[in-house]
């Protein structure tokens, strides 16, 4: 199921990379209004890794400015960076400097000077976005996974067919079945199957050849 | 534009536009004539500013909105009264923000805005839908029919009422919108009585609102059904002089969320609805629009006399956190927001074109424009998402 659309941002903390500033002042003033504090972090000139607090899934979001060398900074941190949606602070409209923001997973532009009107459009965005991308990676992850297992399926479903005499339509239905009724996913049940860890409802013998080493 | 010391008093221009002519006429002038009574009142007052108006009509038209804001700007106008569709403050937003003017935006919204050119006079959100769906789900139940004139204020409103009402366990049954002045509206009737809701609630404005209300209280009537009592109709945009317009036919029993009625028994309420009709008489009833252009005039010339200049900048710094004693009660400008502490009500509609108070806060309500405080953290699930198969 799509994760659902985030509309009140109370609570949340927005962690804002970029140079104190005229230009970005009213983001603070609106992060307020809508109930979320604001941390800026300093950008020390010359360093090449910024400090990059705790952050908390559920509340964090950072803001960056793209106009800064402070993506290439970031690069760091691109791990932690993953599990927050992040805001890219758009000056420079060159493809280098977008490109960077993207890299780092921005997920919704704020262009600058910033209007307030358009600080709720983004976070919704940049939030909404996020999770949607999230939860397409979580999903493609677990398909991944699942494919790299399927080995394990087969192997079930041959045991089975030549052990209970079914077709492998017969077989593969038994597997889910009882994989189902075990409340497990059809490829741990299998694993343990080919393992001779479980039995499938149709075994009757408890001398099951074991397949594998 | 500096008082000069010694000067006994010095006049500001202040731009009033309000769409006297076109489909929400009526409501328009019930604005402006808010606003033009507040300001003569304090030119009148003997204090040391006073205001020449200059009124433009943009007609209800999108295109002479910005049009007519960018002309007044240009003239050396800082401060506009106006707008009453969202439609129309959208559109001049970047105008005044481009030209740094303020304009004072005397209408219930549906929020989720917060525009450092705007003076909010009107209820927000959490001021007029929130306490009537309150009300609808405890007197008549939880199952709405929803209509609206078809813009960003219905969609807004519906959206808010559905999310609010299914969390209770509650439903809209369907939605349905008429294009602004539309005036075919069989069809939506037979959609209503056909679905038999708990209540309607209806964000339909100017004539499309009042041609329903005749229309649909005669297609009850044929049925034999006791319409004000069993398929009410809910508001949060009926206000006194569109009673009027409805007719005395069909005039009583909806219901109407608004922070302001003709009827409230104070004693500046009084003196307001007096002068409004001695100045006014061809149309003498007040309303939660005349109250709110009111109260901006009033707010703004209190804000340009205590910084002694109407300078854009130094009257927002005036008037943040100011109180200011309206008809409706005890109101201020909120200074993180620039919308109003205002006091929710609900009225029920009667005879004579006035409303009973039925409900109303104790003290004035702290605006939440963006429902921060008052919203849910997630919105409505999609319909389409009912069951996810795994396999």
């Amino acid at each position: 199921m799509a994760p659902r659309i985030v509309q009140n941002f109370r609570g949340g903390r927005a962690v804002i990379f970029a140079p104190d500033g005229g230009i970005i002042d009213v983001l603070d003033t609106t992060l307020h209004k809508l109930g979320i504090s604001v941390e800026r972090q300093r950008i020390p000139e010359g360093q090449s890794i910024v400090a990059m607090p705790a952050l908390h899934v559920e509340t964090d979001i950072i803001f960056v400015d793209g106009d800064l060398d402070v993506t290439a900074c970031l690069n760091g941190h691109l791990t932690v960076l993953r599990s927050v949606p992040i805001i890219g602070l758009v000056g420079i409209e060159t493809p280098g400097r977008l490109k960077a923001l993207m890299n780092l997973g921005a997920s919704a532009l704020l262009r600058k000077p910033v209007h307030s009107g358009a600080i709720y459009t983004a976070l919704f965005l940049g939030i909404n976005a996020f999770m949607a991308r999230r939860d397409l990676e979580c999903r493609l992850e677990e398909h991944q996974r699942r494919r790299s297992r399927r080995r394990i399926v087969v192997k079930a479903i041959i045991i089975l067919m030549q052990q209970g005499g079914l077709d492998d339509e017969e077989a593969y239905a038994q597997l889910r079945r009882d994989s189902m009724r075990a409340r497990r996913s059809l490829e741990d049940y299998c694993e343990d199957y080919v393992n001779c860890r479980s039995t499938t409802t149709l075994d009757q013998s408890p001398t099951r050849i074991i397949a594998g080493p | 534009m500096f008082l000069a010391v010694g000067m006994v008093k010095n006049r500001f221009r202040v731009g009033l536009m309000f769409s006297t002519t076109g489909p929400y006429s009526i409501v328009a002038d019930s604005m402006l004539n808010g606003a033009l009574l507040a300001l003569e009142e304090m030119n009148h007052s003997g204090g040391e500013v006073s205001f020449d108006p200059v009124v433009v009509d943009p007609g209800g038209s999108l295109q002479n909105y910005s049009l007519r804001s960018a002309e007044l700007l240009k003239s050396g106008v800082r401060h506009v009264i106006g707008c009453y569709t969202s439609s129309s403050r959208k559109e001049v937003i970047p105008c005044f923000e481009k030209y740094d003017g303020l304009l004072w935006y005397p209408s219930h919204y549906e929020g989720f805005e917060s525009s450092t050119n705007v003076i909010y006079t009107g209820a927000a959100p959490n001021q007029h839908i929130l306490p009537l769906i309150d009300h609808l789900v405890t007197n008549f139940g939880p199952h709405a029919f929803c209509i609206g004139s078809n813009y960003i204020w219905a969609w807004e409103n519906n959206r808010i009422l559905r999310e609010t009402i299914m969390a209770q366990g509650g439903s809209v049954l369907a939605e349905r919108y008429l294009a602004i002045g539309d005036t075919e509206l069989d069809q939506m009737i037979d959609a209503i009585l056909d679905a038999r809701p708990s209540f309607v609630f209806s964000s339909l404005i100017g004539v499309s609102a009042y041609l329903f209300f005749r229309k649909f209280r005669a297609a009850c009537l044929s049925r034999g059904i006791d319409q004000p009592n069993q398929i009410p109709v809910a508001s949060c945009n009926l206000s006194e002089p569109e009673l009027a317009e409805i007719g005395e036919d069909a005039v009583d029993g909806h219901l109407s969320s608004s922070v302001y009625f003709s009827s409230l028994q104070n004693s500046c309420n009084k003196a307001f609805v007096a002068n409004y009709a001695e100045r006014f008489p061809d149309r003498p009833l007040t309303s939660a629009d005349a109250e709110a252009s009111y109260i901006a005039a009033k707010l703004l010339g209190a804000a340009v006399s205590d910084a002694r200049t109407d300078e854009v900048g130094a009257v927002k710094v005036a008037v943040a956190g100011r109180w200011f004693e309206a008809p409706q009660g005890h109101v201020m400008i909120d200074p993180a927001t620039m919308h109003s502490y205002l006091t929710p009500r609900i009225g029920r509609s009667k005879r004579g074109a006035t409303f009973d108070v039925i409900m109303e806060e104790k003290t004035p309500i702290p605006p939440d424009p963006y429902l921060v405080r008052s919203g849910p953290r997630y919105g409505a699930p999609s319909s389409r998402e009912h069951l996810w198969v795994a396999s």
